[in-house]
């Protein structure tokens, strides 16, 4: 059977939360143009004078996808991590989406949640989240595979306290430019330690030797991203070129100049204490069998009460 | 295949920062001089720190040479990394391989990699003659199950083991892992036979802890000397076998901390450090100082640091020893040898 390694993802929409600015910044300076930033045209138009810096609290989806050469363009979603930002109260609410979850897909059809990109992109996986979840979301931002060991690279990786060994005999060997079903093992050691952008991608990409599965890598998921707020403190104007051609067409976005301008700074004075992250674990999901594929039955009146809690209307 | 590990990425001819490399050997200036030799990893290769200064061990190229500890014979064990597999190594200071005390590559142009195995956290046994480790044997066979997971292990230091599917050869099993959690990893044999070590478990609530446990015998029921809730590994047990040091995980950031062992018990432990970024204590051959990785912020450079006499009531303040520019392998214990 093939295994299709998840990809977390979520990660790199960290990446965009903290380095968007500056990555479009360079983008405008250096003239480079890439069609997958400036983001879909249909999904709720901003004037290009709205700015993150309000004072306005704001959600942010935060997709991810293998990218390799598995697929030719038709992604699904690995990672799906719902987040709120609240710039006043500096709060950060993350909500880890499992990909098995089994919704009603913005074409009507019910599926796993990570077919919502493939069906219709950006705009169907968040009509998707918006409608099962009943939350309205503002932004969104998508990386490929590649994109996120590259940026993870660019910003030197990230100190992360790996929480036990992290041990994968089926691991994806996709991006070793072989045969991208082939395996391979990887093990990440436990404790602190100093992780580049390949071993951050195993260890939050690997599931198989886990008794959590894809809800403990959702967990590392979000260790990873907050790990990343101390690379704001580090980042340049200087880093900028090399931080947005490490992107190329592994992201899209959404989100304009002046709407992620004041997200720098946000991010940056984010205390630990003020991150709540959420994972759905049982009894908000459960396991099942449904149409012949292994998938989790949500309990849409737990999860929508967990959201409107965590993510209230403005 | 490439690597997977960041380490390899990593020129091995100096010290080095994550962003590249310096002309720097931290042991010229050190903030405190410590006496002996220090052996430490970083980029793959061992090092060794003294009054001197420090230098590589001219260790074979190839794989990640880590978690050095020190024979009574004034030898080194290293473990010997590579992509999909670890060996264990006996090594001179001099950087020279004495000998392979386990070949865990499979030879063979078209071989089932599940099969390789992980052999790490060598420690030598209270009367210097036995080994004791961590490796990822017994495990099912290939495509019966994806569980891989560490269990402990002894052998002989002077005897032949080989590690497969169904176990070490040549070996004692210690543990039974908690499946799907990464098992039970880094013990520390103690004077009185016992042996102590982390064990991942699975809480049933949806998270993977380690306890420091404790066990009396091969196959003897652990005892647990910690809670789920501290989240307590990497344990370090100072000469005399009293004194543990042991860090405890709260996610994003860590306590270092001490207690006492008395054969099954553990005394409260004192914070040394608290909300740190630390990992792999270790003790002075007296086991009075006591050493460890940190990293000083949440993006800087993982250095070593010490803390003198920290198994007492008024230890003293930790101070780095190696420069902020020195970038060392956090998971990887540093070995004090005396002279």
């Amino acid at each position: 059977m093939v295994i299709v390694a998840g990809f977390a993802v979520s990660i790199l929409a960290g990446v965009v939360l903290y380095f968007l600015p500056a990555i479009q910044v360079a983008l405008r300076d250096t003239g480079q143009a890439n069609t997958s930033l400036g983001g879909d045209p249909q999904l709720r138009p901003v004037s290009a004078s709205e700015s993150l810096s309000s004072t306005s609290p704001f959600t942010l989806l935060l997709l991810g996808s293998d990218s390799d050469s598995k697929f030719k363009g038709d992604y699904l979603t690995q990672s799906m991590i719902l987040t709120r930002v609240d710039p006043v109260t500096k709060h950060v609410t993350m909500l880890s989406i499992p990909r098995d979850l089994w919704v009603r897909l913005c074409n009507g059809r019910n599926g796993k949640i990570d077919q919502a990109f493939l069906h219709g992109g950006a705009q169907c996986a968040i009509q998707t989240v918006e409608h099962d979840l009943n939350v309205h979301i503002d932004y969104y931002a998508w990386i490929g595979l590649q994109g996120l060991v590259s940026v993870l690279n660019q910003v030197g990786g990230v100190n992360v306290i790996a929480n036990n060994p992290v041990m994968d005999d089926y691991y994806p060997a996709d991006l070793s430019g072989g045969n991208p079903f082939d395996y391979q093992r990887i093990l990440v050691l436990p404790g602190a330690q100093h992780m580049d952008g390949t071993l951050a991608l195993e260890y939050v990409r690997a599931r198989h030797d886990d008794a959590y599965g894809d809800f403990a890598r959702s967990q590392r998921q979000q260790q990873i991203l907050i790990a990343l707020r101390a690379k704001t403190k580090t980042l340049t104007l200087a880093d900028i070129p090399s931080l947005a051609s490490s992107l190329g067409s592994n992201f899209q976005t959404n989100m304009s100049i002046g709407q992620v301008s004041g997200l720098l700074p946000i991010a940056g004075s984010v205390p630990l204490a003020s991150i709540t992250q959420v994972v759905l674990l049982p009894p908000y999901t459960s396991t099942e069998v449904v149409s012949n594929q292994d998938a989790l039955r949500p309990n849409w009146a737990l999860i929508r009460s967990e959201v409107a809690k965590f993510f209230p209307a403005n | 295949m490439a690597f997977s590990g960041f380490a390899a990425n990593r020129s091995l001819a100096a010290f080095q920062t994550h962003g590249g490399s310096v002309s720097l050997v931290s042991a010229t200036s050190p903030q405190v001089r410590l006496p002996g030799t220090i052996f430490v990893s970083q980029g793959g290769a061992i090092y060794a720190i003294s009054a001197s200064g420090a230098r590589r061990l001219p260790l074979p190229a190839g794989g990640d040479w880590i978690q050095p500890r020190v024979l009574p014979d004034g030898s080194l064990l290293v473990v010997r990394r590579f992509d999909e597999y670890s060996d264990l190594y006996r090594v001179s200071t001099a950087g020279k391989v004495l000998a392979q005390l386990s070949d865990n590559n499979q030879a063979t142009s078209n071989k089932t990699l599940q099969l390789d195995h992980w052999i790490l956290w060598p420690a030598i046994g209270p009367d210097g003659t036995s080994v004791y480790f961590a490796t990822d044997a017994p495990k099912p066979a290939p495509s019966q199950s994806y569980e891989v997971d560490f269990s402990l292990w002894s052998a002989p230091l002077s005897g032949d083991m080989t590690i497969a599917d169904q176990g070490v050869t040549g070996g004692t099993r210690w543990s039974v892992p908690d499946a799907y959690t990464g098992g039970d990893v880094e013990p520390v044999p103690l004077p009185d036979g016992n042996v102590l070590y982390s064990s991942y478990a699975n809480t049933g609530k949806g998270t993977v802890v380690s306890v420091l446990g404790v066990q009396t015998g091969p196959h003897s029921t652990m005892v647990s000397l910690t809670t789920p809730a501290q989240n307590c590994g990497a344990p370090a047990v100072a000469a005399g076998g009293a004194t543990v040091a042991m860090v405890c995980d709260h996610g994003q950031t860590a306590d270092l901390e001490v207690a006492t062992l008395s054969g099954t018990t553990l005394s409260v432990p004192r914070v040394l450090v608290a909300n740190c970024l630390c990992n792999s204590p270790s003790w002075s051959p007296s086991g009075d100082n006591l050493l460890y990785m940190n990293a000083s912020n949440p993006d800087g450079n993982f250095g070593l640091w010490y803390i003198a006499n920290a198994g007492n009531a008024h230890p003293g303040a930790a101070k780095r020893v190696t420069d902020t520019s020195v970038d060392l392998d956090a998971t990887s214990a540093a070995a004090w040898m005396a002279r």
